[in-house]
């Protein structure tokens, strides 16, 4: 009989192991390269109302960080509690829809197309003036941007497993529970976290959309009011600050990521 | 002689086959004759197998039992059971033509998925999974993985997932295995050593298998018994039984037998058959 390799241990050796942070390094080299970049390009231009450099825009930071800074924890607050209760209703959303009966479904989801095709700006002056100016409204703003980017791709995912898979699950009787927890979701799993880190960015952009339709803190409101007096430094710090939640959120999507798809073909170390 | 314990009487499938539609409409449904009249009865322990040409239907009968589609007309029984009941109750098993595992899931909890939906308590799985790891190992070792169990299948080659799809099969302990083309994606060398397996599994475990395949020589390797489907008169209508081929070779039997003249002829007995089956068309 022909030598079956199976028959003894498959042959293994030990290699390093990539952790979730791997690419940690090269995105510092790339912040590093954008911050020399940006410095050099806004000393040649030379004109700091228009384009100030990184180091006027430390300066700022430094006059008045503890202020920054809690405006900063102030957003970062309404886009986590956004984003995570969005993206928690989306997948919520979008298991009741393929629970509920087709009529039903079709229903529901042409209510929340046409509530995605209201202009969002419209939208968000609406929940300024029914939740108030505090973060309530904010947090709101930012859930419906996360809602929208995440429901529609996790709807087509469950609803587009591979048919013999659900025979399979036919076959040994799932129930529904089991067959969403333990085939629909996870099959849906890799498109879900890339919608997932859209979702994170549209976050901070619903955070700070809502602060500019009212607000008496946050970046938002630190972008809106420095424009005013035409401080371009601090619209500039705001945006960075902005830009460094989208980042830091964003990394940790994508950590989670890693850890729950070592499975999946896009984790490989090598691609064709 | 025993009550058959695969029963097919009579029965039909009927597909509704849609043809797309243009930007103005026009699109028409239609029925599709698939299976016709079909009537097979298959002893306990007896190995069948179903030969034919693409598309003739042999996919549907299996489907049918095992209950995954509804006959559109007939009886059919497992295990004096309706269809459904009988693969829900683990007495019947199917194996695909792909291996269809799951590929979150290592080889181990694929081969467990069976008993991990059956567990009561299957959403505490963390916790309950050691009561079945001996299980998964046995199961593991009789498809010589066992040494890859907590590898994810995508690692592993199309014959040894295929094998674990086999495991994975056998998980319930069931009376009926029902295959699919099992084998139609591998290697000549890979199909030759599964084909052994399956035999050694066939004789060691008292199995009754229903084996689907377009392979002549495998389907008399394999069998007691060679039924070929074939269409009708017209194209249109579906397909039935058309010809049997008896094969009375000694079990157990082995890689040798395929050197052996009673070998060939079954072999010629079951291409005239089949070509027989094509001309009615």
């Amino acid at each position: 009989m022909v030598q079956d390799t199976a028959h003894s241990a498959p042959p293994v050796h030990a290699v390093p192991r990539r952790t979730p942070f791997a690419d940690l390094g090269s995105w510092t080299a790339f912040a590093a390269f954008v911050i020399v970049a940006w410095e050099i390009g806004s000393r040649v231009y030379n004109q700091p109302y228009l384009l100030p450099a990184p180091s006027q825009i430390i300066t700022a930071l430094r006059e008045d960080a503890p202020l920054v800074l809690y405006y900063a924890g102030i957003t970062t607050q309404e886009t986590v509690l956004g984003f995570v209760a969005g993206s928690a209703l989306a997948l919520l959303g979008a298991m009741l829809f393929v629970w509920l009966p087709r009529a039903l479904e079709n229903f529901l989801y042409r209510a929340v197309v046409t509530l995605n095709s209201t202009p969002f700006v419209a939208l968000a002056s609406l929940v300024v003036v029914w939740f108030g100016l505090g973060i309530t409204s904010k947090v709101v703003i930012a859930g419906l941007y996360t809602f929208f980017a995440v429901l529609y791709h996790a709807h087509k995912e469950f609803i587009s497993v591979d048919p013999m898979r659900e025979y399979l699950m036919d076959v040994y009787n799932a129930s529904w529970l089991q067959r969403m927890l333990l085939l629909k979701l996870p099959s849906a799993l890799p498109i879900i976290f890339t919608s997932l880190k859209g979702g994170v960015m549209a976050a901070v952009n619903g955070a700070i959309v809502g602060e500019l339709f009212g607000a008496f803190e946050g970046l938002g409101y630190m972008i809106l009011d420095s424009r005013y007096v035409g401080n371009t430094v601090r619209v500039f710090l705001a945006a960075v600050f902005c830009t460094m939640i989208g980042w830091v959120l964003l990394g940790i999507v994508t950590v989670a990521e890693r850890l729950l798809l070592p499975w999946h073909v896009s984790m490989a170390r090598e691609r064709p | 002689m025993p009550p058959p314990i695969v029963h097919m009487e009579q029965a039909s499938k009927t597909y509704e086959v849609g043809r797309p539609r243009g930007l103005l409409g026009g699109g028409i449904q239609q029925a599709l004759d698939v299976v016709v009249n079909f009537s097979l009865d298959v002893q306990p322990g007896e190995f069948v197998s179903v030969i034919g040409p693409s598309g003739c239907g042999k996919t549907t009968v299996l489907f049918l039992l095992a209950g995954i589609r509804t006959p559109s007309a007939g009886r059919l029984e497992v295990c004096a059971r309706p269809p459904r009941d009988a693969v829900r109750d683990g007495l019947c098993s199917v194996i695909f033509q792909q291996p269809v595992l799951l590929d979150w899931l290592s080889v181990e909890e694929n081969v467990l998925l069976p008993l991990r939906l059956r567990d009561p308590r299957w959403w505490l799985w963390p916790g309950r999974r050691g009561q079945y790891l001996e299980r998964a190992g046995q199961l593991l070792r009789t498809v010589d993985l066992d040494a890859f169990s907590h590898y994810y299948p995508e690692k592993l080659s199309g014959g040894m997932q295929q094998r674990v799809a086999i495991a994975r099969a056998l998980t319930l302990d069931p009376q009926v295995l029902l295959l699919d083309e099992p084998f139609g994606a591998l290697d000549e060398i890979t199909r030759d050593r599964m084909n052994l397996e399956l035999l050694r599994l066939y004789e060691q475990r008292a199995l009754t298998i229903l084996f689907v395949t377009h392979s002549i020589e495998e389907a008399v390797f394999l069998s007691d018994r060679v039924v070929v489907m074939g269409r009708g008169a017209s194209p249109r209508t579906g397909s039935s039984i058309v010809r049997e081929v008896i094969v009375d070779l000694p079990r157990p039997r082995t890689a040798a037998l395929k050197e052996d003249a009673a070998f060939f002829q079954r072999v010629r007995e079951g291409r005239a058959a089949l070509r027989e089956a094509q001309q009615l068309q």
